[in-house]
């Protein structure tokens, strides 16, 4: 297979709460042919809160150092894994290719280190690259372990959709209400993907790290459906959905007087076991802090 | 209060009611132009998360409040900062207001004015904890950047939010997912630094947030 290469932005989660979705991707990319070269230097999008203290044109700024240093290592599209700084990125970029005025002022600010961006790439979403670039026959045919008798409820979450997946420069890949594509990569994958009416509810996204009291009932909408439709998993393609649908169930279980005990997993993870990878290296499974016990079994069964 | 109640004051001559605000809003927030659009459909407000259980006003509302000159109802409101970003209200919006850059401008406003509600909020104290790390590394260090956080409330708050998370902290490292020793740091911190800060200045020499 003739690989195609990308510049792999992996944001600040992939060295922290979100390594899994770093390992899993890195692996599930190198078996379709996607070639990743991590973006030297990157540094920190400012995600769903750096505006509010830091300013409107510094947090564009973020993100133009690291298109700027993308530019510099040649014109292949960005590949972004995390919801929120593909949201950042490929905001920030459409804001420098839409004006003059923007585009003057975050020179001027790039200036400063003697860098420059002229709006000329591509800011493309992982999931985005899997629907248009390499496709569900290319997935289904590298998958040697099918996850058969494997329910999963398929929850994508706000960013990685909303608001450009139905747009030109966002690939339009998908919608923004009903989505389809996870659903789509966990049957490629021989599971079953279970009717899930929560799949783009939001989970209070950095609200929920900072005052988690105002975002329970959120997620626990999210869990509720997903014990009442018996899934085996929660899969997202979302570092924050999956910390925060995991970490605080304990939390809510206390508040709430329930007793959820869910995995959630990226849909990289299922597919690395899909694919036949291992379960610690590859999938890294090892990761999840509630452990994905029937996924763990059908990859150690390979 | 409710103005039909025959309990009601009567209206007071005051600074509340700024009728350049709403000028001032489509001239300087992001997305502010295309406010005048609004027409009070409550899409927004109706597909908004946190918009019954944790503002005081939804966006639809908020939006005529902005047009009748509340600038301090508005700027002090905690509607601003309850915005989870999900993008709902910006995919939905008919007339295609883009309802979340709005908020999201507005808070930025409220914190550089100065608003006390806005200063002493969970969202900004995040966010300086956030900007700390990413000016001093280059990158978010999830584990100081929380520590950051929780004593911007004082070190008697920030043991009690450390004890109740202690749980969450020591799974995540057991998993291999909270990153111990020195925080990663990036070569260009003082190039992200210059670049900052002639952001900070332009945008201060402009006044604009659009």
């Amino acid at each position: 297979m003739t690989s195609k290469k990308y510049t792999y932005y992996p944001g600040c989660s992939s060295e922290g709460s979100g390594s899994h979705l770093h390992v899993s991707t890195t692996a599930v990319a190198e078996k379709l042919g996607i070639e990743l070269v991590e973006l030297d230097d990157w540094n920190c999008c400012g995600a769903s809160v750096a505006h509010v203290d830091g300013g409107y044109l510094p947090t564009v700024a973020l993100s133009a150092r690291n298109l700027a240093l993308a530019s510099g290592q040649g014109d292949q599209d960005i590949f972004i894994t995390c919801a929120a700084c593909y949201l950042k990125s490929h905001q920030a970029n459409e804001k420098i290719r839409g004006g003059e005025n923007m585009r003057g002022k975050v020179n001027d600010a790039l200036g400063a280190a003697g860098m420059s961006y002229d709006g000329g790439l591509s800011v493309r979403h992982a999931c985005e690259v899997f629907v248009n670039d390499i496709g569900l026959d290319a997935i289904k045919k590298q998958v040697s372990n099918p996850l058969d008798g494997l329910k999963v409820a398929g929850y994508v979450g706000c960013q990685t959709v909303r608001p450009f997946a139905n747009t030109e420069r966002g690939g339009n890949f998908d919608t923004y209400d009903d989505p389809s594509f996870l659903d789509d990569f966990i049957e490629a994958c021989g599971a079953e993907a279970v009717e899930f009416d929560n799949k783009t509810s939001c989970c209070g996204g950095a609200i929920a790290l900072m005052s988690p009291d105002k975002s329970m009932g959120l997620i626990k909408n999210i869990l509720e459906e997903a014990k009442q439709k018996e899934a085996d998993c929660i899969a997202t393609p979302c570092p924050l959905c999956q910390q925060n649908v995991e970490m605080y169930q304990d939390m809510i279980n206390k508040e709430f007087g329930t007793g959820y005990q869910i995995p959630v997993v990226f849909h990289t993870q299922i597919m690395a076991v899909a694919f036949g990878l291992d379960a610690n290296k590859d999938a890294a499974l090892d990761r999840n802090t509630i452990a994905a016990d029937k996924l763990t079994k059908i990859a150690n069964k390979n | 209060m409710n103005v039909i109640s025959p309990q009601a004051a009567p209206p007071q001559a005051s600074s509340k009611y700024d009728l350049g605000f709403a000028r001032w809003v489509y001239a300087n927030v992001e997305g502010g132009a295309k406010m005048s659009l609004c027409m009070q459909c409550g899409v927004c407000s109706g597909s908004c998360p946190l918009g019954d259980a944790e503002m005081d006003h939804g966006p639809r509302k908020l939006f005529m409040m902005v047009r009748a000159g509340m600038k301090d109802a508005v700027l002090g409101s905690t509607t601003i900062f309850n915005c989870t970003s999900c993008y709902n209200c910006v995919v939905r919006c008919p007339r295609e207001v883009p309802v979340q850059y709005i908020l999201q401008s507005l808070a930025t406003k409220a914190v550089a004015e100065g608003y006390a509600e806005a200063v002493k909020t969970d969202n900004t104290r995040f966010s300086g904890a956030f900007n700390w790390s990413t000016a001093k590394f280059g990158r978010t260090d999830e584990r100081l950047m929380t520590a950051k956080y929780y004593f911007s409330f004082g070190l008697i708050a920030a043991m009690k939010m450390s004890m109740a998370n202690l749980k969450i902290a020591l799974s995540m490292i057991k998993r291999k997912r909270m990153h111990l020793g020195a925080p990663h740091r990036i070569k260009g911190t003082g190039e992200l630094r210059a670049i900052l800060a002639k952001a900070a200045e332009i945008e201060s020499s402009a006044g604009g947030g659009s």
